[in-house]
């Protein structure tokens, strides 16, 4: 680290950043404020604080809101539990277990980072909907799951390859089975890269829009989707929509967000920054 | 050593590496949990996303409706999408959109990177960059809808330029064919991608100390560090970055869908929107995947010229 730095270089540097970060906190405090006003303070003021707070905004968003956020939690929960449990078994058979096929396998694997997604999207549109499932949430959960396998086998194969061997092998020879090392071993041991590789892989499934706009039905829809049809088709069309609540809705569909990152903030800023670039 | 005193229970083969190879039978034999372990990932990848891709470039050549069995078609649909003029019109959209994001890509979270890492004190660096991190709470889709209401005729930011005095230059943003594009690549104003953004910072942070006293000697301070240490340093991960961003970008098309459905006229339309609604609208699918399949040849050769440029820097 550099220490050459005069006061002022100091100062100049924090001051650019508190600009820039107030800037990306921006709309954070755009929808904040505005959630707590009636359509007149609306159009009167888009960024002062409102002198009456109009808290009714929030009945009126989690009633249309609470519905998406359950679906938008489930979905999101079970996709990302899912993809990491699936992708560590592959991850422990193609790291630690010899086998047929293993290379093949993992050039499969390694090849589905380059089909890029709106190649298989109408297909998938198609298949999905030609299928019975038991419940319309496995329609974008099983998907999910399949379009993050590779990124989780990836990172997970590195990190499994870098456990020390000597302590699998004793636990091998001192008769543990496969199941056994995975579960009591292997696992355990890499719990901060299998919550790395959860957080970063449910940010964009909890974004997630094309796919679930297109093989969910009404009741079962994320939030995503649902904030798209509360906007009414686009801010081309002429309708103004009631923006207190608009943006009240934005604010509780941050909510579950919020609480993830204050716990897991730090599991994120590390896995990005510590498996990020291999080549 | 090789028989395990648990009947069921493979031998021990814990380390391919170590091991000398050995005969195809006993390998499969003791390596068979491997299959069980991949099963559900293989299945579901074979499913959701072997099966659509294969659909996909095999249904570029016919005439697919989504519904009934397909003939072949040959390269008609390819014929029709090069000669196509409103995919001309999409393919010079994509075209600005990606040259431009690259920049928004790139220099944003570059000069955040290097604001932040050039701060004294290990716990300040950590502040600034978990602050920056904090928008990524905010859904990628509420964005999107909050800067369709900014750039609304009564929003924010014709209300900003009248209250600064450049009330002439209010506009109806996304309804006037010559800003409509422009807005919606514009659109995330300061452009800090958090995932960049710390790609970039732990790629200074690996620098390394005696490299920068080394450089120090040599007179690169300030601007020269960045421009000749850090720079040609921080190559891999901006060779990622401008990867990830040109395929990011060519095929993006959410925000034209949903702000402007790729109008006024086609002027925010791209080649990924018209093939969306190709399929979606028309029920084209045939055509559509031609299209994408177009896209996806893009995308290959792009990522192939940046890795070439790229190796040849070196």
């Amino acid at each position: 680290m550099s220490r050459r730095s005069l006061t002022a270089g100091e100062l100049v540097r924090n001051a650019i950043l508190l600009v820039l970060a107030l800037l990306s906190l921006f709309p954070v405090y755009f929808s904040l404020v505005n959630s707590l006003k009636s359509p007149v303070q609306y159009a009167e003021n888009l960024l002062n604080l409102p002198a009456t707070l109009h808290p009714e905004n929030y009945v009126l968003a989690w009633e249309q809101i609470k519905g998406p956020l359950f679906n938008s939690v489930i979905v999101t929960l079970s996709s990302v539990l899912a993809t990491v449990i699936f992708a560590a078994l592959s991850a422990y058979a193609l790291a630690l277990i010899d086998f047929p096929g293993r290379r093949l396998l993992f050039g499969l694997i390694f090849a589905l980072l380059l089909v890029p997604d709106f190649l298989t999207l109408i297909p998938l549109y198609v298949q999905i909907k030609s299928l019975t499932l038991p419940s319309n949430y496995l329609a974008i959960i099983l998907p999910t799951v399949a379009a993050g396998q590779p990124f989780a086998i990836l990172v997970l194969y590195a990190a499994f390859r870098a456990m020390p061997r000597d302590m699998l092998e004793a636990a091998r020879l001192d008769g543990a089975g496969h199941w056994a090392l995975l579960r009591s071993i292997v696992l355990p041991l890499s719990l901060p890269i299998l919550v790395s590789v959860s957080i970063i892989r449910l940010v964009p499934v909890w974004n997630d829009f094309l796919l679930p706009s297109l093989v969910l039905d009404e009741v079962h829809r994320t939030v995503p989707v649902a904030l798209v049809g509360f906007q009414g088709g686009g801010a081309a069309t002429g309708s103004t929509p009631n923006y207190g609540a608009l943006m009240a809705s934005y604010v509780l569909s941050a909510l579950p967000l919020v609480v993830l990152f204050l716990f897991l903030m730090r599991s994120y800023v590390q896995g990005v920054t510590s498996g990020g670039v291999k080549a | 050593m090789t028989t395990s005193s648990q009947g069921d229970l493979p031998s021990p083969v814990v380390s391919p590496v170590l091991r000398a190879p050995q005969r195809p039978l006993r390998r499969l034999r003791e390596g068979w949990p491997a299959y069980l372990f991949v099963l559900p990932s293989v299945v579901l990848m074979a499913y959701f996303s072997y099966v659509p891709a294969y659909t996909a470039i095999t249904r570029a050549f016919t005439d697919w409706d989504g519904l009934n069995v397909p003939t072949f078609t040959g390269l008609e649909n390819f014929q029709r999408a090069l000669t196509d003029p409103v995919m001309g019109q999409a393919a010079l959209n994509a075209g600005i959109w990606v040259v431009l994001g690259l920049l928004l890509a790139v220099i944003p979270p570059l000069l955040i990177a290097e604001l932040i890492f050039n701060l004294r004190g290990e716990r300040r660096q950590y502040a600034w960059r978990s602050l920056f991190v904090v928008p990524i709470v905010v859904p990628s889709l509420v964005l999107l809808l909050m800067w369709g209401t900014f750039f609304r005729s009564d929003g924010l930011i014709n209300t900003v330029l009248s209250s600064v005095g450049l009330g002439a230059w209010r506009h109806d943003w996304l309804s006037d064919p010559s800003t409509a594009l422009y807005s919606l690549i514009f659109l995330g104003f300061p452009y800090v991608d958090v995932f960049f953004l710390l790609l970039l910072y732990s790629g200074l942070q690996n620098i390394g100390t005696e490299v920068f006293e080394a450089g120090k000697i040599d007179g690169a301070t300030g601007w020269r560090r960045v421009l000749y240490l850090d720079l040609p340093l921080l190559k891999p991960q901006l060779g990622l970055i401008v990867l990830l961003s040109i395929i990011g970008n060519v095929q993006y098309f959410i925000s034209p869908l949903v702000l402007t459905s790729g109008g006024p006229g086609y002027a925010t339309t791209v080649p990924a929107l018209l093939m969306y609604n190709t399929a979606t609208r028309n029920g084209e699918y045939g055509y559509a995947m031609a299209i994408a399949v177009l896209l996806m040849l893009v995308v290959i050769v792009l990522t192939g010229a940046s890795r070439l440029i790229g190796r040849e820097r070196s």
